[in-house]
């Protein structure tokens, strides 16, 4: 007896809790189906033909849409492709250059060009292994959840085998006819777990094979660290290390510091360029780690573009007054009226070339400047911007919603949100919640009210006691339609006529709730009390 | 002593169905893992050739078991269902619940019996033949390379998602609501917590998971059972 009275007080919630779970998911779904429909029914939208340009307006779409690139003595060409005859991808790519004062220097097959232009290093968050990765690796799937192995192999015969484990932040290594190798971390290899010293908080690594190798290298970058680890040789190398902030794995680059055979993705001409590493530090700052001889500089340029040839180190820096200033970025109402005020003029775009000195100094060694239309969309001033359908379809979301939103504030959602997290169930829920927040619209706060009298007057005469009805109330305000269909599922009961005062009153409560009346016990040969009353 | 008769019972009418997912479990998954033995020379034949780009997907591999978690993972359901099915729902068909009911022991013996025999069952078939088919896969002379010890707790978290299929299976059956209602809603809770625990990254949140979601329906299933009228 004491276990069930106990009991009531938790199960009840919890009942309560996967009953509105289910619920909403259920609504969720429905809300889902009822967009794809509209979507597969939706008639396409009908395109307006373009008016016809000017000369004028196609020399600046031109220069708008055309490349500009630098030679190493920081000559500027344009270089225009126009577009191919449609279906005709065996045709050559044409292009035309010209210098910066739109004179055509040359026009041709784009690969037989006769000038070579500076090529920067690439970004590799787009071909690397990224926390996500990592993240979508370790989740548990009915294969089990997968590891990260490293083969050193000779001849295309695995010798070694090199696993990577997760918790500790190292790697292990198995000869492949069996037995330990011995542990590889951030202080290099041994043959001791004891010894072996975590890598730290990974964020991201390339591999490759070095031209004389079938077994990769890896770049591993990790909170503060950037390391290259070759397994073959079982060394490792500490090639960067940030003492004051973290390091962003979108800034990371690379130039010719793969060993890569020629013509492969990825490599660079070695007798052209240096080797260099370029990363990004959170505290806006750009270090670039070069060889041949090994330097490394620090910059303090916002998303520079860096190559090092054999002669010097250039950066190229791509800019306009399209960003708002630093001071009012932070301040909605400030950037909101700074974007009044620049709406309908053109925006000035310029590429720079700088030449980078031994110190990291920068010497401005040419610049080029173009205008476009204004890029900015439509302003839309309605509370909720979304599409028509999926507004109306949010009408019957929880109010719930909204207020999860606005406790847990934006830094929250904006860290659920991050594209990292893209995959995780977290950012799922995250992001369905906020496609389907109801955005407190008036047809949402009629729904509500709808819900909450549909629930006040179901449970008036079946009402136990006035905190339980009150709950109830709130609760179908609360979730809305999800609400109403919980407290429907847990609450609904037969009402009889109350014998007494003729009124209804549910069978939940042995006496009346308006007259007090017991339940009237069934007569002889009557022992339904539902339809005998 | 009654406790334990009643334990006995439940085992007993366990005994069919907990034989046959250890036997499935051992012949198949044994048979996969055996497989695995002949493609262990492919697998370490390296494809990465000099001077070029690694793909990342070339350097992730599922472990040598991977043929032997779909029938773990599925056996563990199966029998989760099978048990909550057998327990919770044959007795209302057959109309025994009373005979059970008015033995001379509480409401809340009956239950622990059963609860206890599922999980007994749930562990003593598929846990040992788990544990024989890792031992047998990190023994150096089938596979050089040994299995990880994560692989070994990933085995048990699908043990422990049949208890998770058969609590919701016993909710639902003892649900006196309707199928178009609420009665449902256990198996539907316990569809869902598969569902997540198959999309987190973290043994921390898996375990969370699926304790949460255990602590939820064990409350429910004593509840229901309890002041349920029979």
């Amino acid at each position: 007896m004491k276990l069930k009275i106990n009991l009531k007080h938790i199960a009840t919630p919890t009942k309560i809790f996967m009953t509105v779970l289910i619920v909403l998911l259920a609504v969720l779904i429905l809300q889902g189906i009822i967009l794809q429909i509209e979507r597969t029914f939706r008639p396409s939208a009908t395109t307006k033909p373009e008016a016809e340009l000017t000369q004028e307006e196609k020399r600046l779409n031109r220069i708008r849409n055309s490349a500009k690139h630098f030679l190493a003595d920081g000559t500027i060409h344009l270089i225009h492709k126009p577009r191919r005859t449609t279906g005709r991808m065996d045709e050559p790519e044409i292009a035309q250059i010209y210098d910066a004062n739109d004179n055509l220097l040359w026009e041709g097959p784009y690969n037989r060009r006769p000038y070579r232009y500076l090529s920067w290093a690439m970004q590799l968050r787009r071909y690397g292994f990224t926390r996500k990765r990592m993240k979508q690796m370790q989740m548990l799937t009915p294969g089990f959840s997968r590891n990260i192995e490293i083969p050193v192999s000779s001849y295309n015969k695995t010798e070694q085998i090199w696993r990577y484990y997760p918790g500790a932040d190292y790697f292990m290594g198995y000869n492949i006819n069996g037995g330990k190798i011995g542990y590889i971390g951030s202080t290099g290899f041994t043959d001791s777990k004891l010894k072996a010293k975590p890598f730290g908080k990974f964020r991201f690594f390339t591999a490759w094979c070095p031209q004389d190798s079938v077994s990769p290298t890896l770049l591993w970058q990790t909170q503060r660290h950037i390391y290259q680890i070759d397994f073959e040789k079982q060394h490792v190398e500490l090639i960067f290390e940030s003492t004051d902030s973290d390091i962003e794995i979108e800034r990371t680059s690379l130039k010719a510091w793969r060993d890569l055979k020629p013509g492969a993705v990825g490599s660079s001409d070695p007798k052209k360029y240096r080797p260099l590493l370029i990363c990004g530090t959170e505290d806006g700052k750009y270090h670039l780690i070069l060889r041949e001889p090994r330097q490394q500089l620090s910059l303090a340029v916002p998303h520079p573009w860096v190559t090092a040839t054999k002669k010097n180190i250039f950066v190229r820096n791509y800019w306009g007054d399209v960003m708002p200033p630093a001071d009012i970025a932070d301040s909605r109402e400030l950037y909101d009226k700074w974007l009044e005020e620049r709406r309908g003029k053109p925006r000035n775009l310029w590429v720079e070339l700088y030449k980078v000195d031994d110190q990291g100094g920068l010497e401005l060694l040419n610049r080029y400047d173009w205008t476009v239309p204004d890029p900015s969309m439509p302003v839309v001033r309605a509370r909720d911007p979304r599409p028509a359908v999926k507004r109306y379809v949010s009408q019957i979301s929880p109010l719930f919603y909204d207020y999860v939103l606005r406790l847990l504030g934006r830094k929250f959602w904006s860290r659920a949100l991050n594209y990292q997290n893209r995959g995780d169930f977290f950012y799922s829920l995250a992001r369905t919640i906020l496609d389907f927040r109801p955005y407190g619209g008036v047809i949402n706060r009629v729904l509500i009210a709808l819900m909450m009298i549909f629930v006040f007057l179901h449970g008036w005469p079946r009402r136990t006691s006035w905190a339980r009805f009150v709950f109830w109330v709130v609760f179908a305000g609360l979730f809305n339609l999800a609400g109403l269909l919980t407290y429907l599922a847990l609450n609904h009961t037969a009402v009889i006529k109350c014998p007494v005062c003729g009124k209804r009153r549910g069978l939940a409560r042995v006496d009346c709730v308006r007259c007090q009346a017991e339940l009237p016990a069934p007569e002889r040969g009557k022992l339904d009390l539902i339809f005998s009353t | 002593m009654r406790f334990s008769a009643l334990l006995r019972k439940e085992l007993r009418e366990c005994l069919p169905w907990l034989l046959l997912a250890a036997i499935v479990l051992l012949v198949f998954g044994g048979f996969f893992l055996r497989a695995e033995t002949y493609y262990e020379s492919d697998r370490h034949y390296s494809r990465l050739s000099a001077g070029t780009v690694v793909d990342h997907y070339q350097l992730t591999f599922y472990p040598t078991l991977n043929l032997t978690g779909p029938w773990l993972f599925c056996l563990s359901i199966g029998l989760g269902l099978v048990l909550g099915i057998r327990q919770f729902w044959i007795p209302h068909f057959t109309r025994t619940w009373p005979f059970l009911l008015h033995r001379s022991v509480s409401r809340k013996t009956i239950l622990t019996a059963k609860l206890t025999a599922a999980l007994v069952a749930c562990v003593i078939s598929l846990g040992p033949v788990w544990i024989g088919l890792y031992w047998y896969a990190n023994r150096p002379e089938v596979f050089a390379i040994p299995q990880t010890p994560r692989v070994f707790i990933e085995g048990w978290i699908f043990i422990m998602l049949g208890l998770v299929a058969y609590l919701g299976t016993a909710l639902s059956g003892l649900s006196t609501a309707n199928w178009y209602t609420t009665k449902i809603f256990g198996l539907v809770l316990a569809t869902i917590i598969i569902v997540t625990t198959l999309s987190q990254c973290t043994l921390a949140g898996i375990f969370a998971v699926i304790a949460v979601s255990i602590a939820i329906l064990l409350v429910q299933i004593f509840d229901t059972f309890l002041r349920r009228e029979y």
